[in-house]
């Protein structure tokens, strides 16, 4: 190319060709020069917009430096200093706003989830395994909450953030309703139908006593207490309980921390009930309340999912667009080859649609299964695909460990599985607005 | 039925030289290595088998001839993987023997296949070699990747970037300076076949491991195929002697052959991992009630296994499809290209609509699905990535009308 040319090439640029405009039609013109990750930001009300430069902050010096021994050797991983730094930070009482905890109130309030999934990208970006590791707690945590129990409130949940957040202790909680026959089923309303169910709950004295096996149970390895959803024994699941059980009841042990493709640094345990006692304190909600709190979580959480996997997708895409900046070819960096810029422009566009698909699942005050759903489905299946061209635009270097981005392949890959298969949350978007689009189709068929 | 379809496919593409029959016993021969052979490799929690048996597979399959053999007396020298018979009787033994070993590891079918590439090329100068080499390395990749078409054409210039590993004539032979990147090979290598450029044209060297100057370095933990080995090799003022020049007046068509064979081979075994994740899946939905049923009657899990599986046969068909080309011609390497950036992709989705149907299962180790998800992706990347691969489709595409 020559110089002319060249200089013919950086006059036609929009921001020096804007300079013909007159002063309105300047103004009307975006010129800053931001990142879209800025962009972005300001989007988001403006504590959650805080809440995103924090996570991200954190995540490069935090997580990033501790994940590649996190996935490699899990077993030998110690948590604890992470969970320190997270509950100091405030990360782990984000379901609550202050005095409790530590989520901004206003933007609370435009959506319960929104500041939980805009940290969950962060976190995700540099490592799928802890960033469950320190999100998975807040699943745990929020069926307490929705159970809508006053005294489960002061008994179990406000001591509980009142350590973490002014103590910094590195407590945490875990959720557990997938057991060994029954795993996409207890997420699904025909599944859960028909679902067979081995964990029960029998009445014995003034509480009572589970027994059963949960499994793929994410963090339940080192989990402090975990809610845990039973069937009252002798019938159905739509008697499915919610109890609050604690590390160091009788009967109550981990069993077998599953081998995982990816998001290894957080456990998936098998935990055993074997006669544990519950006392009645320990029902979270109503009896036979279970099913639907366990809905309403997933309705809750599955958008957070869709936005860890978003992360997982962001984190590929960044290490791309690295690589393409420092290696050359022929004297020419990759992402000055047209080609490369196009594999990349498309990552741009479908991480962007997974984003706004996200926020706005998160932005519904109270989350709605389809939108919930959907926003998981789609950022899961975006994320699979983006880390799938990083690692392929950055040929053999991308599936070597070094590169980083097949680790995030590995740990997008579970989002497809997880909160409900992509199979099941699709019906579960069918299920939910089934009756309302034939009824009141825009369309008006008869 | 399933079986039927199968010999129906195979009778209809024997080869001239080869009977169904022919066809069918190395295609048995290979599930019987892979039974006996791999089997008790993965008998234990490794999410890759227990990588201390491979030396006794790798003997195995040069005992019974899977393993190509640069000795004539050896039983693999014909009909092993990339043997003889690959310019006798075409692709069509190789191809099933590599897919068959697959559908258990595709690590170990990728290390037959690249040692089967460079054996392919050294008997190319068997009869003037002194000494024979049994664990070759076939090395042809510079540290920014797979040739463009205009450097397979021309290694000495910048389009857009000349071949850096270079020979220089020297006294008897040769001096080699340069790195490969991304080599495939067995364990305990003993030669690295090295194509560089001489000048301005190509030329193709068998380099014994042990020369001063070589460097044969580990690449680091990866993502899939960990039972074959993958390293990085530097050159540094290594004498080669002339009688280990391969090529007789510029090895450009060994150039194309070593990459069509190596596009086809991977897209054999990556055929092979979609088949056997299929297998499992079938065999797994069978078995798994939830919901009151057995899983394969769930219509969401039927479409996974149905589109799992047709996509695994219209891969396989592709595959096929190839398996009389000649591999020194520019249009066989266009066809190479195609399959390779194709067939990749289909296998890939195969496997991990195969592993969804396991649910979270399939996520854990103990079901072997996921590595097969890991194997296969990383085949997608190596040695030519879709997006270099969709170049060099045009690029021949334009040269051939010219």
């Amino acid at each position: 190319m020559n110089d002319n040319l060249k200089q013919r090439i950086e006059e036609l640029k929009m921001k020096n060709a804007t300079q013909q405009l007159n002063i309105i039609g300047r103004i009307l013109v975006d010129n800053r020069e931001m990142t879209l990750w800025e962009h972005d930001t300001r989007l988001l009300p403006r504590g959650a917009a805080k809440w995103r430069r924090k996570a991200l902050k954190f995540a490069r010096e935090e997580i990033r430096p501790r994940a590649p021994e996190a996935d490699i050797d899990p077993h030998n991983f110690d948590p604890v200093p992470l969970l320190r730094a997270s509950a100091k930070k405030g990360f782990q009482t984000l379901v609550f706003p202050r005095p409790f905890g530590t989520a901004n109130m206003n933007s609370l309030l435009k959506g319960l989830s929104l500041q939980v999934a805009v940290i969950g990208e962060e976190f995700a970006a540099e490592c799928g395994g802890l960033c469950l590791l320190l999100l998975a707690h807040n699943l745990g945590i929020v069926p307490l909450i929705l159970s809508g129990h006053i005294p489960t409130y002061f008994r179990h949940f406000l001591p509980f953030y009142f350590k973490t957040k002014y103590l910094g202790s590195p407590s945490t909680m875990a959720f557990a309703i997938t057991e060994p026959e029954a795993g996409s089923d207890v997420e699904d309303t025909d599944g859960g139908a028909t679902a067979k169910l081995c964990t029960t709950a029998k009445p014995f004295m003034n509480g009572y006593i589970l027994n059963g096996t949960k499994v793929f149970i994410s963090g339940g390895g080192i989990a402090d207490k975990v809610t845990v959803y039973a069937k009252i024994e002798g019938r159905g699941i739509e008697s499915w309980t919610c109890f609050l059980v604690e590390k160091g009841m009788k009967g109550f042990s981990v069993g077998r921390k599953e081998r995982k493709m990816g998001q290894r640094a957080c456990d998936a345990a098998e935990l055993i009930f074997e006669d544990v006692y519950v006392p009645k304190r320990n029902v979270i909600g109503k009896i036979s309340s279970g099913w639907p709190n366990n809905r309403n979580v997933l309705n809750y959480s599955r958008p957070c999912v869709g936005a860890m996997a978003l992360g997982h997708g962001r984190g590929a895409f960044e290490r791309a667009l690295e690589f393409s900046r420092k290696t050359t070819l022929g004297g020419k960096r990759l992402i000055d080859y047209q080609d490369v810029q196009y594999e990349l422009a498309d990552m741009i566009i479908s991480l962007w649609s997974a984003r706004t698909m996200i926020w706005h699942s998160c932005s519904q005050t109270r989350a709605y299964q389809s939108a919930s759903s959907a926003a998981k489905v789609f950022a899961s299946d975006t994320a699979v695909k983006v880390c799938n061209q990083a690692m392929e635009l950055m040929g053999d270097h991308g599936y070597m460990h070094s590169s980083g981005v097949e680790r995030l392949w590995r740990d997008s890959r579970l989002t497809q599985i997880y909160e409900g298969t992509n199979q099941v949350n699709r019906l579960a978007i069918m299920e939910h607005q089934w009756d309302v689009e034939i009824d009141k189709s825009v369309l008006g068929y008869e | 039925m399933e079986a039927l379809i199968e010999q129906n496919i195979l009778m209809n593409l024997a080869f001239m030289n080869l009977s169904f029959e022919e066809v069918n016993h190395f295609e048995n021969l290979a599930r019987d290595f892979s039974k006996r052979s791999i089997g008790p490799m993965f008998e234990n929690d490794l999410p890759d088998g227990d990588l201390s048996h491979l030396e006794k597979i790798i003997e195995k399959a040069f005992d019974i001839g899977i393993a190509a053999s640069a000795h004539d007396k050896m039983a693999g020298n014909e009909f092993g993987i990339w043997g003889n018979c690959t310019d006798s009787s075409g692709l069509l033994t190789s191809l099933v023997l590599l897919s068959a070993i697959a559908e258990s590891c595709g690590g170990i079918a990728m290390g037959l296949h690249s040692h089967g590439v460079a054996v392919n090329i050294l008997q190319k100068a068997a009869h003037k070699m002194t000494k024979t080499f049994s664990r070759p390395i076939p090395c042809f990749q510079d540290d920014f990747g797979v040739p463009s078409l205009k450097t397979i054409m021309s290694p000495d210039l910048d389009m857009p970037q000349k071949m850096k590993t270079e020979a220089v004539e020297a006294g008897p032979g040769y001096v080699l300076n340069g790195s490969k990147h991304f080599t495939y090979s067995l364990p305990g290598a003993d030669a690295l076949v090295v194509l560089a450029r001489l000048e301005n044209s190509w030329c193709c060297l068998a380099v014994p491991a042990d020369s001063p100057g070589v460097t044969i370095t580990d690449a680091g933990r990866r993502t899939g195929l960990r039972a074959s080995k993958l390293n990085h090799v530097t050159f540094n003022n290594v004498t080669v002697p002339r009688e280990n020049r391969i090529d007789e007046n510029g090895a450009r068509p060994l150039v194309i052959r070593s990459l069509c064979l190596d596009w086809v081979g991977m897209c054999a075994i990556a055929v092979g991992i979609a088949r056997g994740a299929v297998k499992a899946a079938k065999q797994y939905a069978a078995e798994r009630y939830q919901g009151g049923a057995q899983i394969e009657d769930h219509p969401v899990i039927r479409m996974l296994l149905a589109g799992s599986e047709t996509r695994a046969r219209t891969a396989k068909a592709t595959v096929l499809y190839l398996k009389d080309m000649d591999p020194e011609k520019l249009t066989s390497l266009r066809a190479a290209a195609m399959a390779k950036l194709s067939v990749m992709e289909v296998c890939a989705q195969a496997v991990t609509d195969s592993l969804q149907v396991f649910g979270g299962y399939g996520y854990m180790e103990d079901f072997g699905m996921e590595k097969r998800l890991r194997d296969v992706t990383v085949l997608k990347s190596a040695h030519g990535s879709p997006l270099y691969l969709k170049q060099l489709i045009c690029d021949i595409d334009r040269e051939e009308a010219r």
